[in-house]
């Protein structure tokens, strides 16, 4: 195991990207995130732990407003980013998408070629001025999710005809390729074997050069491999925030301590 | 030891003999099985039957009994003045053609001196039907050159003569028969061992408009086939358009509250209503209310629009439904609009079950006869409607009114049109079906 890495692994970074303040999250009756408050890093992977059911995904897709899709779902609050209020009347949720990239817990390639899964942000949102702009794009994006050289002869094969891990890579160099400043993750690799894990785990580290990385996870090894800053929910509410060697090593909350000694979870 | 203790108890029983509760379950499977294929059976059997009995008694409507003689056409008695003025032959009814045809077919009897031992000059003439003397006129009226000249004329024999060479009519019933007589028949059979007379593939019965009760010989489909086809039109051009956007609106868009509650319970009643309901709306709405013509195909195809919408609806929304949220949260993920990840995911992976809903739509809307007899469309039209768009504003018959119609009339010769109808409206719904399944083919892709 290399989780003695995390030892080593500092924050350089101060930059702050994304700041929530006082989120409430209502499904319905169901009170769902309770006055979270948070602030995230730029170029900085931040981990999400907590049991099931803690709110982490919920509170995950506040910040792309993937909640906007659910009728019933109500949040209060402010979340900024870049200082500007995410949740403001004049935000228009699908250019904020488009900033803040989101990867799914069960690959989603759409059922179209490689090349035009790539392809489909940047086409939308008229990032390439002609073809050749559009494959620099492409082959950049596949690039930077490590998948280039296991696709690059096959472009046109459908997008679902790749294994798991393959169709996860590819649903990352497709939220790559918008551009975004970040990139939600929500549970990566929860539907993968442990080698295709390990290649994202190993990409999520390259991305952090890039963007500011969220992902939530399950499992706190996973938290602790990739993640320089670890928020650890329970039952809506946000125990402990902090450096992910503090919380690992040296966690201030006791709940915090139940769950990562796994007495609770 | 513990364990033999536990089990040494009771002998184990072996797996080679089945214990009654195994059986028992088993026996229900069994049952089950049998159950169901019976069902099958029972339903293989009766689409069996179904078929034969349209079958043999239809496939009759496509074959047709014809005369060939030479015709005279006497400038005597067509065109009095000699100066083939289109209006003076207007005026020369099909009573004179019919003895003109008469005439011929006496003269071609002597020729071939076929023995008139007991025929009255009256079986001779009513051999020939009635609507060949209105064809004879309609030829010459197109081209008034042929009078006086002797034409060589394909006629229509009357419809008992038909049935005779189609098992329908026997000597026996003949001579039971006022509208034939065996001698007739002895005729006829003379006839065609000359030749003149042969039982022909009928072409006519796909082009020919509806007959009147006394010539079932003439009657055709060609007027139903074409109003059928001018209301698909209409449906297809309504119906599916107006039930694809309300379906996305519903599923993709519409917020979820009472209102879109009471929508789609509403939407599913609608589905269930009788279809003659749907007549009496179109009759109080687009005749009474807006005015539209009777019997037209365009008042029989906003009926069926109306009839149709919910079956699409239902069908596209079960579609939209199908397609997995995943694809729907993958496209929003990238900053797609609700409409883009709409139109460029979500329905082209609907598409199959769209289609195919669509398409059973059209096929039950096709089949539909209630709701068009209370529009007029059970009218007897003998004009064909012009093209669309005129044509949807004119009077037309539909294939299951036909069918309806037919089967009113006392000639049984009509059953055998109407059985012909049936068919013709099978290898439509066939075809519609069939496109179904290769549309399928085409857009099916998984994910």
């Amino acid at each position: 195991m290399n989780d003695m890495r995390l030892l080593e692994r500092s924050v350089d970074q101060t930059e702050i990207k994304i700041s929530a303040r006082d989120v409430q999250v209502w499904y319905g009756e169901k009170h769902a995130i309770k006055d979270v408050n948070v602030d995230l890093l730029d170029k900085t992977v931040t981990a999400f732990i907590g049991p099931s059911g803690c709110g982490k995904s919920t509170f995950l897709r506040c910040l792309n407003r993937m909640n906007d899709t659910i009728d019933i779902s109500r949040v209060e609050g402010k979340i900024t980013l870049d200082g500007e209020d995410i949740y403001d009347r004049r935000v228009d949720p699908v250019q904020l998408r488009a900033r803040v990239g989101m990867v799914f817990q069960k690959p989603n390639p759409f059922p179209k070629s490689i090349y035009d899964n790539v392809a489909y942000g940047p086409r939308i949102h008229g990032l390439a001025r002609n073809r050749a702009e559009l494959d620099e794009i492409v082959e950049k994006s596949l690039r930077g999710a490590a998948l280039w050289n296991e696709v690059k002869d096959r472009l046109s094969d459908p997008g679902t005809g790749l294994s798991g891990g393959q169709q996860q890579r590819l649903c990352i160099a497709r939220a790559v390729a918008t551009q975004p400043e970040v990139l939600l993750m929500d549970e990566p690799c929860s539907a993968l074997d442990p080698i295709a894990t390990s290649q994202i785990e190993e990409l999520i580290d390259q991305l952090r050069a890039e963007f500011s990385v969220v992902i939530v996870t399950h499992s706190m090894q996973q938290a602790a491999r990739v993640s320089q800053k670890t928020a650890f929910f329970h039952l809506g509410n946000l125990v402990e925030y902090g450096n992910t060697d503090d919380i690992f090593t040296n966690p201030r909350d006791p709940r915090t301590e139940s769950y990562i000694s796994g007495r609770i979870g | 030891m513990s364990d033999a203790t536990l089990h040494g108890a009771q002998p184990r029983p072996s797996l080679l003999v089945a214990d009654p509760r195994t059986r028992k379950r088993n026996a229900a499977e069994a049952r089950f099985r049998a159950y169901g294929l019976g069902a099958i059976v029972i339903s293989m059997v009766m689409l069996v039957i179904l078929l034969f009995t349209i079958l043999t008694g239809g496939l009759g409507a496509f074959r047709q009994t014809y005369l060939e003689i030479p015709v005279t056409l006497d400038a005597a008695q067509l065109d009095k003045t000699g100066n083939r003025d289109p209006a003076d032959l207007r005026k020369v009814l099909t009573l004179t053609y019919g003895k003109i045809l008469q005439q011929s077919l006496e003269q071609a009897i002597a020729d071939k001196g076929i023995a008139i031992a007991d025929l009255s000059a009256k079986d001779v003439s009513n051999l020939i039907s009635k609507e060949a003397s209105a064809q004879l006129r309609n030829r010459v009226l197109a081209d008034p050159e042929l009078i006086g000249q002797t034409v060589e004329a394909r006629v229509l024999v009357n419809g008992r003569v038909d049935g005779y060479y189609k098992g329908r009519v026997s000597m026996e019933s003949a001579a039971r028969d006022a509208n034939t007589s065996p001698a007739q028949l002895q005729l006829a059979d003379a006839l065609k061992a000359q030749g003149m007379l042969a039982t022909q593939w009928n072409w006519s019965f796909l082009t020919s408009p509806d007959a009147s009760d006394q010539r079932p010989e003439a009657a055709g489909v060609g007027i139903a086939i074409l109003g059928s086809l001018y209301m698909m039109l209409v449906v297809l051009v309504l119906a599916v358009p107006i039930g694809v956007a309300a379906s996305i609106y519903l599923e993709e868009f519409a917020p979820r509250n009472r209102w879109t509650d009471i929508i789609e319970v509403n939407i599913s009643n609608l589905a269930a209503v009788p279809s003659i309901v749907f007549g009496i709306l179109g009759l109080a709405a687009f005749i009474n209310f807006a005015g539209l013509p009777q019997s037209a195909p365009i008042v029989g195809g906003l009926v069926l629009t109306l009839m149709t919408l919910p079956t699409i609806i239902i069908a596209t929304r079960a579609a939209l439904k199908a397609v997995p949220p995943s694809i729907r949260d993958a496209a929003l993920g990238v900053g797609a609009s609700r409409m883009q990840s709409v139109f460029h995911h979500v329905l082209p992976l609907a598409m199959p079950g769209i289609l195919t809903g669509t398409i059973i739509g059209l096929a039950q809307a096709l089949g539909e006869t209630a709701p068009l007899l209370l529009i007029g469309m059970v009218a007897f039209v003998k004009n064909f409607p012009s093209a669309p768009p005129d044509g949807l504003f004119e009077p037309a018959s539909a294939l299951p009114v036909q069918v309806y119609n037919w089967t009113q009339r006392a000639d049984p010769a009509f059953i055998e049109r109407a059985s012909g109808a049936i068919i013709v409206l099978l290898v439509f719904l066939l075809c519609m079906n069939l496109l179904a399944i290769l549309l399928r083919r085409k857009f099916e892709r998984r994910w």
